[in-house]
């Protein structure tokens, strides 16, 4: 199948009224989780994913697609009006979209964030469908070490960009993997780590570790803070940006595109690194840097795009060779392997309307979400004024609902309320959920690759070096390993100077 | 000991907990690996990940440990005991007494714990929510237990 026929299969299975309304519902969830503080895109996939049951795998990754971009798009609303970001993607548009509202240009600043986010998006599908082939031809030659290495350098990844320590990090990776390995070997029959438990030798499920991390652990800690924000009083008129408007944030637009899509494909990069990095290069290009956290429309234009132009880059590792680079991709891929469906390099040959569906949905998903952000943006306006102590309570309803409705089984929800709570200590402590997570859905496909390769290579370990794709990212991993320390040691050595 | 040490100490004995049990599992060797290498090769890495944490702790001085301790003094943490406990009590009597009085209950409490609004506002919103909540996901085809007074039994 080729590129056009393809891509007119994918419109022809998305405008099924089924997969059209699915479509429909996961960009007015993603936007509305977008916008109200307090539940992001992973928290909201998590409660959702045990209604995908009953959906065919096609409908369903529609769905969730639509959840995560329309989080990008809805991220933004809140950063500008209130000066409180939706969700992580959208802190940088805090410091210049919340200044521009204050001079009472909220209207510009929503438009541009909203036709950025569209033209972003839109870039990043095209640049997906362009390398997600010679991708996936490539990876049809990648054996189990190769998946082994390329999992052990996302993983690293992730580590090296993580927001807090580093040392923190590897030990959520770890975390997570261990968890991966409670249940049945699928290799031997051995119970591990079950003790008895029928509930955990099928595994600890998805739903309820990523409700409880996501979900109950994000209430928690939020009802730490003050319930009550204050949203700034603006009316909101011109959302289209004017002339001068345009001419400012085209380049700014572009270049978040660029940004946001390369960045999407590295594990661990994602929406939230690339909107920093296109701000920060907004800020370096620019004639007028000073005028940068006033109200400049360039760091709202470029980040805003960028972290939509990221979800279309995500997709392509997923896509092409069945490996999420961050959180949001995990889940995506736990929903398609509860339906039984492995994401890699033979979706696009033996599921096709599942790979062509997704691509044509994320169009018309964006179309809709021009839709849904500017002439309704009265209606997450009004949104934004529900209190949290009202919205708490639903969330955790929504959460108790959706993890005892995975196997109608009281034990998921102990196991949900457990995580929520370890989610929150962790979160005490500093240590980030989200390496955790993707180590638990990544651990199987490590410890099956790596036990796979010790038997084709008669358990010589020299096999991951033999092979020049795996000795390039295991080559890969150690440098930025190595990079991350010899940073700590010079940071180490700078403070035991002074 | 160091309030941050805490999880240091947590890390260090879930490693033994892995590599003790791994070990039971069968290692097996490297041409045969076995169903406890890879949990023992984890809990290996996560011992010596967090020494290297303790040791790095040692050394590091004292100035933010202070601010770390004060700022957790002044948080509220007794809404987030509310929240835990109504949640463990959602787990304790959904199936007792059915969905829609658990839910109904959980919701009032909840509601009125964080403070919002009056008991009046917090009854029937929780009345409604139970209710709706209750339609929706059985139209979905979720089944709620019914509890001893099987409310709500009527939709199957």
């Amino acid at each position: 199948m080729d590129i056009f026929s393809g891509f007119l299969s994918g419109f022809q299975t998305v405008l099924q009224p089924a997969n059209f309304l699915y479509c429909f519902l996961g960009v007015f969830i993603g936007t509305l989780v977008g916008v109200l503080p307090g539940i992001g895109p992973v928290g909201a996939m998590s409660i959702l994913l045990p209604t995908t049951f009953s959906l065919s795998p096609v409908s369903a990754i529609i769905m969730f697609a639509g959840i995560y971009y329309g989080a990008m798009y809805g991220g933004s609303t809140t950063s500008i009006l209130v000066n409180i970001p939706g969700e992580a993607a959208s802190v940088v548009t805090c410091l210049d979209g919340y200044q521009m509202a204050r001079q009472g240009r909220a209207g510009p600043a929503l438009g541009i964030a909203a036709f950025g986010s569209f033209i972003g998006g839109t870039f990043s599908l095209i640049g997906l469908m362009f390398l997600v082939f010679p991708l996936a031809r490539t990876a049809l030659k990648f054996g189990p070490p190769e998946y082994f290495s390329l999992v052990c350098m996302s993983m690293t990844v992730l580590v090296y960009l993580a927001k807090g320590s580093v040392v923190n990090a590897i030990i959520m990776v770890l975390v997570g993997i261990f968890l991966s390995t409670v249940g049945i070997d699928l290799f031997s029959g051995v119970q591990r780590f079950t003790f008895g438990s029928i509930t955990l030798s099928d595994g600890i499920g998805l739903v309820p570790l990523a409700m409880g991390l996501f979900g109950i652990s994000e209430v928690l800690t939020n009802m730490e803070g003050p319930l009550e924000r204050i949203l700034f009083k603006t009316k909101i008129r011109n959302l289209f940006p004017n002339r001068d408007d345009w001419k400012r944030s085209i380049g700014s637009i572009a270049r978040g595109s660029v940004i946001g899509f390369l960045l999407g494909i590295l594990p661990g990069g994602g929406a939230l690194i690339s909107s920093f990095i296109s701000y920060t290069v907004e800020k370096k290009v620019s004639k007028h840097p000073d005028e940068f956290g006033k109200g400049a429309i360039e760091g709202v234009a470029g980040p805003e795009t960028a972290n939509n132009a990221a979800t279309g880059g995500a997709f392509v590792p997923l896509l092409a060779m069945g490996i999420p680079p961050n959180v949001v991709m995990a889940i995506l891929l736990g929903a398609l392997m509860i339906h039984g469906i492995v994401p890699g390099p033979r979706l696009i040959t033996k599921h096709p309307e599942i790979f062509w569906g997704t691509i044509a949905s994320m169009y018309i998903g964006n179309v809709m979400l021009l839709f849904l952000n500017l002439p309704l943006i009265g209606l997450w306006v009004k949104l934004l004024k529900v209190p949290y102590q009202i919205l708490m309570p639903l969330i955790l309803l929504f959460c108790l609902i959706g993890s005892y409705s995975v196997n109608n089984s009281i034990v998921e929800v102990i196991i949900m309320i457990i995580f929520g709570f370890i989610g929150y200590i962790l979160r005490k402590f500093e240590y980030e959920e989200a390496p955790l997570l993707l180590a638990f859905i990544l651990g199987p496909m490590l410890e099956t690759n790596f036990r796979q390769s010790l038997i084709m290579s008669d358990g010589k370990l020299s096999i991951f070096l033999e092979r020049p794709i795996s000795a390039a990212a295991l080559i890969i991993s150690v440098l930025l390993l190595v990079s991350t320390s010899l940073s700590f040691y010079r940071k180490a050595k700078t403070k035991a100077t002074e | 000991m160091k309030r941050s040490n805490i999880p240091i100490f947590i890390w260090i004995l879930l490693s033994f907990f892995i590599m003790f049990f791994s070990h039971q599992f069968g290692l097996g060797e490297f041409r045969t690996p076995g169903p406890g290498l890879m949990p023992f090769l984890i809990g290996l890495f996560l011992l010596l990940i967090s020494l290297y944490s303790f040791m790095r702790s040692l050394l590091r001085k004292g100035d933010r440990e202070e601010t770390l301790i004060e700022e957790r003094s002044t948080v509220s943490f007794w809404r987030v005991g509310f929240v835990l406990l109504s949640l463990l009590a959602f787990a304790l009597l959904l199936e007792k007494i059915g969905y829609l009085i658990t839910s109904f209950l959980i919701l009032a409490f909840l509601f009125r714990s964080t403070g919002s609004k009056g008991w009046r506002f917090a009854l029937i919103t929780s009345g409604v929510t139970a209710l709706a909540t209750y339609f929706v996901f059985t139209y979905l085809g979720l089944r709620f237990p019914t509890g001893i007074f099987k409310l709500g039994g009527f939709l199957k």
